[in-house]
């Protein structure tokens, strides 16, 4: 090698290539090796922690990461909310409001039971003494303190709780459903359960629509926070639709206490009362005594909890000789100057016929027939027809079938088969007994005559909604169809009119100074639950719409078992007034101005 | 071994020595073209710091950003929380109920009927009339019955007349005839409100 680098003249770089070549070779193997050896130490490490981490302490990690929540991967679900039930005018009837559970570990609370009850009665509404007893418990690490508080109340609970460094409490979602409103129409809504399953109503009949879809976010934190890039899917909730109904909330609020006191006041069972836009068949208001507060169902007694004035059915009395009359002058037998002899009592088959006041032999009209509610006067009239024909209209104006307002479990009434009609059985049904209807079918077929003979199927939703059967109901989509002639219902109406005269008619009480009312009342035996016969009590009923010559409302009021004597004129008449004024009013309808018709009563 | 052909070489002769020699090929050098190397090394060690620079400090805003976003969600659920609590006391304001309550504490009743003035013409439509007290209607539910076991029915004693006392029953009958009339009274309320 040291030839190399002394090499003989003339031949300098020839001979001096060999030996370097060897030296570079020998220096890069010297530094791969030294590299590989480096490399090999530095792997041989990264292998060892390898091992250490995966093989050895692994379960000690895991353990580690599992008890720090707050690091790791996260998923929790984004509860959606559940869709709104507003009135027609948008005031919200029920709502959802993010809420929380308060719960506590007494194993933790034990020793400042006193200061956190203290500071949980003062904040919450619940009971002091009852919350120190929860907090002191053993056996437990669990108890609820209180459900459903709304989600800013809590916090609040939670902040001074953390700011006396008080601990031991904590807090869950737990979602809260507000009926602001309490009792307004609660009939309708329904409730729902603890649970957050809906029970009744309509929360039940939709709650696939109201009902929206859980989603859920999954990621990775760190200290609570979100590790940016880190692994994160979200799936977002799809909030439930809302539903809106034709109900106005302040007219349903009016009308249940209206309703509330006529019941209490006359001492009946119960009562319904229906407030119907005459021309849409929309229901403004339907209200049902007794009824419960949404927010609290469970303190009502469970046969409250539902809407009497769907599900149940009763005979409607002389409310329905309206139809009769109306059915007779649609067919032409009959006009609202007709004379008839009306004796002092009928008698047909084996029974006899009585009206409910003493009176000799009258010379009454078919208007006076309906003005002083006369049942021979109109079992006379309506001897004109055959059982066919009077059965046909009457199924016409809706009896016996259900509504159409779409709610399941609405009752379908009671309209006998005309093949099975006696002679008897035609002239009790002419003035309502031996039929039976829900008020809301009732209200439905006394509208036909406010809408000029044209019956509009009602509804409670507004626009249109999908019941949890797929069937799809709302103002929407409702029928309407031709019961009876345009005229034969402008002639009935004025012969409703008479009703409501001071001297003559049988609900003076109904009348509304400066404008026309038409309305009909109806007290009609009631068939006792016992016996399943008519067991002597009544049902009072005041059907009734205005004004006469332009219906824009109809308002029909049914008192179950009143215990005060009372009938339908003096019971039904003084809350259809009341319901009826406050309309007008609040829908801002000016009487019409035109005469009311002068029909002579009698002959 | 080299030295041994070189001396073998050399005893050659030699001839066109010159020529020879001239002839021999030589590698020409290779031209040191040596680039300046210090902005390719600035430039590199420039990507290689910025990057990793750039890299923490985009780690690091991205972290600052995950603890506002924290923060900021916090901030919104209370926020929503509280616009919620303020909805449902403005809906507790709105309930009819309150608000007819308040209206009957001001003294108010609901009309008895509806009457318009028409602004075109001045008109007044319908007949209008005063409201009185007879107007207004129970909005309140009526008080809770007391359940009727804690609704005891009255005792009635019936006390048999007493004999000494025959010649004070002659003069004053009004006093004698109080005790079993204030029990039929009694009586008769508790039947009232049992209904």
């Amino acid at each position: 090698m040291t030839q190399g680098r002394r090499p003989a003249p003339g031949r300098p770089r020839s001979t001096s290539r060999a030996p370097r070549k060897r030296s570079l070779r020998g220096a890069s193997l010297l530094r791969l090796r030294v590299g590989f050896v480096l490399i090999a130490m530095v792997v041989s490490v990264f292998g060892a922690r390898l091992f250490q981490l995966q093989g050895i302490d692994a379960q000690a990690y895991a353990a580690k990461a599992e008890a720090n929540q707050a690091t790791g991967l996260v998923t929790h679900t984004l509860p959606a909310t559940r869709g709104s039930i507003v009135d027609r005018t948008g005031m919200p009837l029920a709502e959802s409001v993010d809420g929380k559970m308060i719960t506590a570990d007494p194993t933790m609370t034990h020793d400042h039971a006193q200061e956190i009850a203290k500071v949980l009665a003062g904040r919450l509404d619940i009971d002091y003494f009852e919350t120190l007893d929860k907090l002191r418990q053993t056996d437990t690490q669990f108890r609820y303190i209180a459900r459903r508080v709304p989600a800013a109340q809590a916090n609040d609970v939670m902040a001074e709780l953390e700011a006396r460094g008080l601990e031991g409490i904590a807090t869950d979602p737990d979602p809260v459903r507000d009926y602001p409103a309490h009792d307004v129409a609660a009939n309708l809504l329904g409730f729902l359960g603890t649970d957050g399953k809906p029970l009744a109503g309509f929360e039940r009949l939709f709650n696939a629509m109201l009902d929206g879809a859980d989603g859920s976010a999954t990621y990775e934190t760190g200290a609570g926070n979100r590790i940016p890039l880190g692994d994160n899917s979200v799936i977002p909730p799809q909030a439930g639709e809302d539903l809106m109904l034709t109900i106005d909330r302040d007219v349903q609020w009016y009308t249940q206490r209206v309703l509330r006191q006529a019941v209490q006041a006359s001492g009946g069972e119960s009562g319904a009362a229906v407030v119907m836009d005459s021309r849409t068949g929309e229901v403004l208001a339907l209200a049902d005594h007794p009824t419960f507060d949404a927010n609290k169902p469970l303190v009502s007694p469970e046969s409250d909890l539902g809407s009497r004035a769907l599900y149940d059915v009763y005979e409607p009395g002389s409310v329905q000789k309206v139809l009769t009359a109306a059915s007779l002058i649609d067919a032409g037998k009959v006009t609202p100057e007709t004379e008839i002899v009306v004796p002092p009592e009928l008698p047909r088959s084996d029974r006899v016929i009585h009206d409910y006041w003493d009176h000799g032999r009258l010379r009454l009209t078919l208007t006076g027939v309906i003005a002083k509610s006369s049942n021979i006067g109109t079992v006379l009239a309506a001897d004109e027809f055959s059982p066919k024909e009077l059965h046909s209209y009457l199924a016409g104006f809706g009896l016996g079938k259900k509504s159409g307002v779409g709610i399941p479990g609405e009752a379908a009434g009671l309209l006998p088969p005309w093949r099975d009609w006696s002679q008897l059985r035609q002239d009790t049904i002419s003035f309502g007994q031996g039929v039976s209807v829900n008020a809301l079918q009732m209200a439905t077929a006394v509208n036909t005559i406010a809408n000029g003979g044209v019956l509009i199927e009602p509804s409670l939703v507004k626009g249109s909604a999908t019941t949890k059967k797929g069937k799809v109901v709302g103002s929407a989509t409702t029928d309407a169809r031709r019961v009876i002639s345009e005229q034969a219902a402008q002639m009935t109406t004025e012969m409703m009119e008479a009703v409501t005269d001071p001297e003559e008619g049988t609900a003076p009480a109904a009348a509304i100074e400066g404008y026309r009312v038409a309305g009909k009342t109806g007290t009609a035996q009631r068939v006792g639950e016992d016996c399943g016969c008519y067991d002597g009590t009544f049902t009072v009923s005041f059907a009734g719409f205005a004004p006469a010559d332009d219906p824009r409302f109809l308002v029909y009021v049914v008192v179950q078992d009143p215990k005060n004597g009372g009938g339908g004129g003096s019971i039904g008449g003084p809350a259809f007034h009341k319901i009826m004024t406050y309309l007008l009013q609040k829908y801002a309808v000016p009487p019409t101005g035109s005469a009311p018709p002068d029909t002579p009563l009698e002959w | 071994m080299s030295t041994l052909m070189t001396q073998a070489r050399n005893r050659v002769p030699r001839f066109a020595e010159a020529a020879v020699e001239r002839a021999r090929l030589t590698v020409v050098p290779r031209r040191a073209t040596r680039a300046p190397k210090v902005p390719f090394v600035a430039l590199v060690s420039l990507l290689l710091v910025g990057g990793v620079v750039g890299l923490l400090l985009f780690n690091t805003s991205m972290q600052q950003a995950s603890f506002v976003a924290t923060e900021l969600e916090a901030t919104a659920a209370t926020l929503n929380a509280k616009e919620q609590a303020l909805q449902m006391q403005l809906d507790t304001l709105r309930d009819p109920q309150k608000v007819a309550s308040r209206a009957r504490k001001l003294g108010m009743v609901p009309a008895a009927s509806p009457a318009f003035i028409r602004l075109s013409d001045g008109k007044i439509l319908g007949n209008p009339t005063v409201a009185d007290p007879a107007d207004a209607m129970r909005i309140a539910p009526l008080p809770t019955q007391k359940p009727k076991n804690l609704r005891p029915d009255p005792v009635i004693l019936e006390l048999p007349p007493v004999k000494t006392a025959k010649k004070k029953a002659d003069t004053t009958p009004a006093d004698a005839g109080n005790g079993p009339a204030e029990g039929t009274k009694k009586q008769h309320t508790s039947a009232a409100s049992g209904e």
